[in-house]
């Protein structure tokens, strides 16, 4: 009987105990302290049987703090809650990891009407490609698409409208990329097509576009859509890889001496900034915030270095996944100025540390993706270099077989004409007046003649004889 | 037998000490060549044409970067999400 009785209150004490967690979590919540109460819903309950109320709580919670500080937590405790966000969080992982069959698991039971289920569709796409299921592939870009417009549609504001509009150009360039990869130019060129060009991944295009054109044969299109790359509008948008195809293309047209202005030009002007840049950077290389700092405040010694860093800069903060980040920052500390300015000292002493953590993790994170960024774009310039440093060799080879065969070429510099300019009917035409206007954009097209036909030096051959 | 085991030694001994003599070779210094007296027989003609046959020059090309896929911007693109 006794044993009975201190079992009745060993369960009433632990329920209490219980619920006051509880209620602390929910009185969180109720004054809009989300990070916090997340925190503590997850102290409450990690050790108990989830209900469904308790992974509604946990889906409401997520839908004000974003799912960035849930990435660091262990795979065992995110498998407790069952719903389509920790489902999106585990998924991403497993893909991340390799492990395929893991990923689509996971991806596979997020909601159809869930917000992630479009980026679970895109992730899933990918998962499929790797194991080479083209037709489950091809469905899942599809789902992608049609669900990550449907959310545009009903979004309430327009950073999510923006994040819905940027999975589906996602979906849609990489299903264009495909196409690239099989040879299917032309299918691959339409769906490139459909990106309009006020998107944010336009730019990048540009220079996916003039490989696709490039490999068709048509160089004077390559070049056109190069070109864009030099109007002020899209003057932080510098690839070293652009400046490459450039070169080549007019090595294959035989132009030498506008290749060789190309391959000079990176030599003298970009290679020693990069160079120099890198030397910059890599003292820096193990600060915990030296990279965030600088997104803010460019440092001055980068400056006088060029543009580049900035440039580079400017285009990460236009990443959806910056803005996520910076925008849960931005959150914390309002939260935390709201905990300082109205509640007691036991309460701050409580939250205000794990939120100051939650903000330091974040801050890592972003500085970590931005020195990523930067110093893969300063990897690709010793590749580049490569690259051109070979076609130079090329240059001066052919060079020398023209003079072998005593041939020279049929113009030093060949010039443009509109005859040589090839274009669909959907194509538009403007002449190019010097000025960049931005409805042409993207539409240029050089109207070069190939100077590879050669001719007999017949001058040479009287002289000599 | 008292004087063939004389001879024999002497025999001995002589051969011995001639191993020992340096043996030295001499070769002809010179040798003298009387170009004009030379005689070639056959017909005297006049330089003919002396000319390179064109042949194909063996040509090593490097192997350029061309792209022929797009597969790490599809990495970086989901990258770029979060």
């Amino acid at each position: 009987m006794n044993i009975v009785i201190l079992m009745c209150f060993v369960f009433v004490s632990h329920f209490t105990i219980a619920n006051e967690k509880k209620a602390f979590s929910i009185a969180l919540e109720d004054k809009k302290y989300y990070f916090s109460a997340l925190n503590e819903f997850f102290i409450e309950t990690y050790n108990k049987e989830i209900l469904n109320d308790d992974l509604k709580k946990l889906e409401s919670l997520l839908y004000y703090t974003g799912i960035e500080l849930l990435e660091d937590y262990d795979n065992h405790l995110l498998l407790k809650y069952p719903t389509s966000s920790t489902r999106f969080i585990l998924g991403r992982k497993a893909f991340q990891e390799k492990k395929f069959k893991s990923a689509l698991d996971h991806l596979s039971k997020i909601h159809p009407d869930h917000r992630y289920f479009p980026e679970g569709k895109l992730i899933e796409a990918q998962v499929l490609q790797a194991q080479n299921k083209i037709k489950e592939r091809d469905e899942s870009y599809l789902a992608c698409q049609s669900s990550a417009e449907k959310n545009e549609s009903s979004a309430q504001n327009d950073k999510i409208k923006r994040y819905y509009r940027m999975v589906f150009e996602i979906c849609l360039i990489n299903k264009a990329r495909h196409h690239f990869k099989k040879e299917e130019y032309k299918e691959a060129l339409s769906a490139y097509d459909r990106i309009p060009k006020k998107s944010y991944k336009w730019p990048y295009l540009l220079l996916e576009k003039a490989w696709v054109y490039y490999q068709m044969g048509d160089y004077n299109r390559t070049l056109g859509l190069l070109t864009t790359y030099k109007s002020p509008l899209l003057d932080t948008y510098f690839f070293p890889e652009a400046e490459y195809l450039a070169a080549l293309t007019y090595f294959k047209l035989c132009l030498y001496e506008d290749s060789l202005i190309i391959v000079n030009q990176f030599y003298q002007f970009y290679r020693p900034r990069f160079q120099a840049l890198d030397l910059i950077l890599k003292k820096n290389r193990s600060s915990q915030n030296y990279f965030y700092n600088i997104m803010f405040r460019a440092d001055e010694e980068l400056i006088k270095e060029g543009e580049f860093v900035t440039q580079i800069l400017t285009r990460m903060k236009k990443q959806t996944r910056f803005s996520l980040d910076f925008n849960a920052i931005f959150k914390i500390e309002q939260e935390i100025k709201r905990i300082e300015q109205n509640e007691n000292k036991i309460i701050k002493e409580k939250l205000v540390p794990h939120l100051e953590e939650v903000r330091s993790n974040l801050l890592t994170k972003i500085n970590y993706n931005a020195k990523t960024d930067i110093f893969q774009f300063l990897d690709t310039i010793p590749f580049i270099s490569q690259e051109l440093y070979k076609l130079n060799l090329e240059i001066i080879s052919k060079k020398k077989d023209l003079v072998y065969f005593n041939k020279r070429l049929i113009a030093d510099r060949s010039r443009g004409d509109y005859s040589n300019v090839t274009r669909s009917r959907f194509e538009y035409f403007w002449k190019f007046d010097g000025s960049f206007w931005a409805d042409e954009l993207g539409d240029y097209s050089m109207g070069l003649k190939s100077n590879c036909q050669t001719i007999r030096n017949e001058k040479v051959e009287e002289e000599s004889l | 037998m008292r004087s063939m085991i004389y001879i024999l030694c002497f025999y001995v001994m002589s051969e011995a000490y001639g191993q020992d003599q340096k043996v030295i070779y001499q070769y002809k210094k010179y040798e003298k060549f009387d170009l004009g007296n030379l005689e070639v027989k056959g017909q005297l003609i006049a330089p003919g044409d002396i000319s390179v046959r064109e042949r194909e020059r063996r040509r090593f090309e490097l192997d350029l970067f061309s792209r022929d896929n797009f597969d790490p911007f599809l990495t970086k693109d989901l990258e770029s999400l979060r």
